[in-house]
């Protein structure tokens, strides 16, 4: 990162510990690690990874195993999570259906975030009509609803894949980031490496992608965190209301049958309970994450913190702390 | 009051765009919808309905008219809300069915929303007058974690919980069966009764933001000198904290209201899906997967212009409040 840049505190605040022999740790996780949330936020969704990678050896069924001998049992040592109408294995199901559930949320996160860093930081560099006409593109979007917006297109796929399913929330979730992304750029683009690479006479492409971005890859990665979870919400949400790929195994698809078999109505908590609780672990993860980056990046969050606050912000997140800090 | 006129053209130009989107959505999807469309009406019901295939061809394509030819008689039809018939409720017009459904989803939204505005901030207006005390201790680390949930998480927790083991709320539908939907008593207490439940969930679900956005700005503004000053008046606590601190802290959470709404306008589709409450989210759901897609394109109108006029109330209620807009 550019010593120039003075708003990037991370490298200055933590030099990366030189331990001889050792793989070095990079300052920023270093950083995080000493953050209690994010490292809190970091172990739980670590957890999911680590449970979506080992899936295969974890789970005791193929998950559409049906077997009506066994349908509708509740949680045992011998299902752990029960079974659903059809007696598949939850278990199986959740800690497989981790796989598809992360990999679209990151896959639509990613893309999203691309779509959102390339727009939002070429229209704050460039100002006038090109960043007009882009601020009100991003707030068009986050004025249409997202979801039912979403819900109308996945019904128009024919086929409802990983890779357009990610593309389709990629280009719905965009907005969310663009505005956050603008926003900082706008705060770097007078800065003096900016205007010494304009005076050189760079190119607005290399000046947004060859300067400004490396410049900005930590709030870059803080708003992939954020797209992050908000896709992984939102597919899951699809997915529950039959509108993903419905064949495979997710979490949004095994809360779509509890729903659809009617099993909390007949007193089964366990088929909703399980697959949304992992849902909610894994985004609190994040949302933890999220609030532990605030902090890091934002000194000003961290002072005059009440012990209590810090508890409570533990719980959900500073980032609408911050959020409202910094509109105050 | 050239701000209102701006916010005023950013919102027509946004209802345009959102009408554009839902005019392209279906003829940039691979294949075209119509079939599928087409599908549910017999020959019969075609010949009984002439013109019905002109229409569907101007909301979806796959006629033979240039799309511009097509564009124009597509924004004819929306000026007259004329969606053609709804095959899931042949023979109804879509323009009725949604006229069905829309009052129960405004309702619904309508009252949650507000309620969980006037609690979330109410409870983060005391929460940070009382930093420690008891509201800020207990109802600010609970509605945290509850708004981190997933809503359908939120939702059929609810409906386990309180519906099914405890009896306090019915569970299911707007109504009870045998009451007819009118203006009388007997509907009105039974449908009011029927709500209960899904409100508490949108609150529950969307309190939180409101919560931690009130309390951050109610922090700051209690450190201003306004407020010491009425302290030092010797003005009672109460009219010193709902009438000079929490009256100016609360402009900042008010401009987070667009995103926040138009994302619990998303969830109430979870809510109605889960409740089967039919309200114009669940009709949503079912007319998607039904390839009903005319009605889901009038819903998906609505629901953005919905959420659009909110939006300008919204800015209404902000120019009220806030001097600094009516000058400016």
């Amino acid at each position: 990162m550019s010593q120039l840049d003075p708003t990037i505190d991370l490298p200055l605040a933590a030099p990366p510990r030189r331990v001889r022999g050792r793989i070095r740790v990079p300052g920023w996780v270093a950083l995080l690690l000493r953050n209690r949330k994010s490292r809190a936020g970091l172990c739980m969704v670590l957890f999911m990874v680590l449970v979506a990678l080992v899936a295969p050896l974890i789970s005791v069924a193929h998950p559409n195993d049906f077997n009506l001998l066994a349908a509708r049992q509740a949680p045992s040592w011998h299902h752990l999570f029960g079974t659903t109408d059809q007696g598949s294995d939850i278990f199986s199901q959740v800690v497989l259906g981790a796989r598809r559930s992360l990999l679209l949320g990151a896959a639509a996160g990613i893309l999203a975030t691309g779509v959102a860093a390339i727009l939002g930081i070429t229209a704050a560099y460039s100002g006038g009509l090109v960043d007009e006409g882009v601020n009100f593109l991003t707030n068009v979007f986050l004025t249409i609803p997202p979801i039912p917006l979403l819900v109308v297109a996945s019904g128009y796929l024919k086929s409802r894949g990983m890779v357009t399913m990610a593309v389709v929330l990629a280009l719905v979730l965009w907005a969310f980031e663009a505005r956050i992304l603008r926003g900082q750029a706008l705060s770097l683009k007078s800065r003096d490496f900016i205007l010494a690479a304009k005076a050189s006479g760079e190119s607005t492409p290399r000046i947004v992608f060859g300067e400004l971005m490396p410049n900005m890859i930590s709030r870059i990665a803080a708003a992939f965190v954020l797209v992050f979870y908000i896709a992984l919400l939102t597919d899951a949400g699809l997915e529950f209301l039959g509108l993903g790929d419905m064949t495979k195994t997710s979490w949004g698809v095994t809360l779509y049958w509890a729903q659809t078999n009617s099993t909390v109505l007949q007193g089964e908590w366990w088929p909703f309970f399980f697959p949304g609780a992992a849902l909610a672990f894994t985004v609190l993860g994040l949302v933890l994450l999220l609030a532990g980056i605030d902090e890091v990046s934002n000194p000003r969050l961290r002072t005059e913190r009440p012990e209590r606050r810090r508890l409570l912000a533990a719980l959900v997140g500073g980032r609408l702390v911050a959020r409202a800090e910094a509109s105050a | 009051m050239r701000w209102f006129a701006r916010r005023l053209a950013f919102y027509v130009f946004a209802i345009w765009v959102a009408l554009t989107i839902n005019f392209l959505l279906p003829r940039l999807m691979p294949g075209s919808p119509l079939g599928g469309l087409l599908q549910h009406l017999t020959p019969s019901q075609l010949s009984a309905n002439p013109g019905i295939v002109q229409t569907y061809e101007a909301l979806l394509g796959g006629g033979h008219h240039s799309i511009w030819q097509d564009y124009v008689t597509y924004l004819h039809r929306i000026a007259h809300f004329d969606f053609g018939i709804s095959t899931s409720n042949y023979p109804t017009p879509v323009s009725e069915v949604v006229g069905r459904t829309l009052p129960y989803s405004m309702f619904l939204v309508g009252v949650a929303f507000l309620l969980a505005f006037l609690v979330g901030t109410g409870i983060g207006m005391v929460a940070a007058w009382r930093r420690g005390g008891a509201v800020d201790s207990v109802f600010v680390p609970v509605f945290m974690v509850l708004s981190a949930f997933p809503a359908f998480f939120t939702a059929l927790l609810g409906l386990y919980l309180f519906g099914l083991k405890l009896h306090w709320f019915p569970i299911q539908h707007a109504y009870d069966n045998g009451v007819i939907p009118g203006f009388n008593w007997a509907f009105l207490s039974s449908a009011l009764r029927h709500s209960e439940l899904p409100i508490l969930v949108v609150v529950c679900a969307y309190a939180g933001g409101w919560v931690l956005n009130m309390r951050t700005v109610m922090i700051t503004t209690i450190g201003e000198d306004y407020v010491t000053m009425a302290h030092a008046k010797g003005l009672r606590d109460r009219r010193v904290m709902t009438r000079y601190a929490g009256r100016n802290a609360i402009l900042p959470p008010l401009n987070g209201f667009a995103a926040l709404f138009a994302s619990a306008v998303g969830g109430l589709v979870f809510v109605e899906f889960i409740f089967s409450y039919p309200g114009a989210g669940y009709t949503l759901q079912q007319a998607v997967l039904g390839n009903d897609y005319a009605l889901a394109q009038a819903i998906l109108v609505v629901l953005s212009v919905c959420v659009i006029l909110a939006n300008l109330i919204m800015d209404v209620l902000n120019l009220v409040l806030d001097p600094r807009l009516r000058t400016g």
